[in-house]
């Protein structure tokens, strides 16, 4: 049987979690991404931007009351992708690796 | 447990996966102030129609006109803040907005023909109620709410058969049950919620 490489971008535990994340919301703020991964804000930051990179998320720069906000969603190709990892890691547990 | 870069094997991968996605799920919002607010303002609303109907007033329908505009403007202001103020947008919060301005704007429309309307104004607010009871019940998996639509609904056709001062009642009870109660057990379940996540 021959298995599907798993994404590289998406086989790391915080860009997982941040993808499971935007997955199940239509958008979520940095600070509640920060909250739920409980990762730093540069790390968080570096994985944002590398997801952005490849076209698997969007990110949007505003302001609130003064503040800089940045919320993030889940794209349709980011959408794939996370189907793609979550089959290919489903095969690879049924097969007993 | 703070998560790095490290990559995780298969099994940690969908134990990460299914975490986040139960936790981001699990934040939903409070929505029981829309529930509160609507039910005490049609309660003191009919009060106050079968006191004045009973005392003779010709205005027994002022409480529909003070209140009614009132709670649609504390909506607008309270959705508009929560909005503001929510970290995390689910497309459930979508669903119910839209299905939030579907009810005003019907409920507006049919106060505004209730002269035309006649006898048949409160059991069509009631169908009304119903609708908006059943299909946000139903959305957030709340079954008291499902529950009060349903109650609604038979109200509404039993009010179609009584006197207006009836109706009045009928009415009262329809948001006790299908607005109040439902609303101050939707508030528990949320402050629930709130602290097993902490």
């Amino acid at each position: 049987m021959k298995f599907k490489s798993l994404d590289p971008l998406l086989h790391s535990q915080l860009r997982l979690a941040i993808m499971s994340i935007l997955i199940s919301v239509k958008s979520a703020e940095f600070g509640y991404i920060r909250e739920k991964t409980e990762a730093s804000s540069g790390n968080i930051s570096v994985q944002l931007s590398k997801l952005a990179e490849a076209g698997y998320i969007e990110i949007e720069k505003s302001f609130r009351d003064n503040y800089p906000l940045t919320t993030c969603s889940i794209t349709a190709k980011g959408v794939t992708a996370f189907e793609d990892y979550v089959n290919s890691i489903q095969s690879y547990l049924s097969s007993g690796n | 447990m703070a998560y790095s870069e490290k990559i995780p094997g298969n099994q940690e991968s969908m134990e990460i996966i299914s975490k986040m996605i139960q936790s981001a799920r699990k934040d939903i919002e409070d929505n029981s102030f829309y529930y509160l607010l609507w039910g005490w303002l049609v309660l003191i609303a009919c009060v106050l129609e079968y006191v004045l109907l009973k005392s003779g007033s010709q205005f027994h329908f002022i409480g529909w006109v003070i209140l009614m505009p009132a709670g649609a403007i504390a909506t607008s202001v309270y959705g508009y803040k929560q909005e503001k103020r929510q970290k995390v947008k689910s497309f459930i919060d979508d669903v119910i907005k839209y299905i939030l301005i579907a009810f005003l704007v019907v409920l507006v429309s049919v106060l505004a023909f209730m002269s035309k309307l006649g006898l048949m104004t409160y059991p069509l607010i009631l169908m009304i109620y119903g609708m908006w009871l059943f299909t946000s019940g139903g959305i957030i998996q709340f079954k008291p709410l499902v529950i009060g639509g349903i109650i609604n609904w038979v109200l509404a056709v039993a009010a179609a058969f009584v006197s207006f001062e009836n109706q009045i009642i009928l009415l009262a009870l329809a948001v006790l049950s299908g607005y109040i109660a439902p609303g101050y057990m939707l508030k528990a379940r949320f402050r629930q919620n709130a602290g097993r996540i902490k």
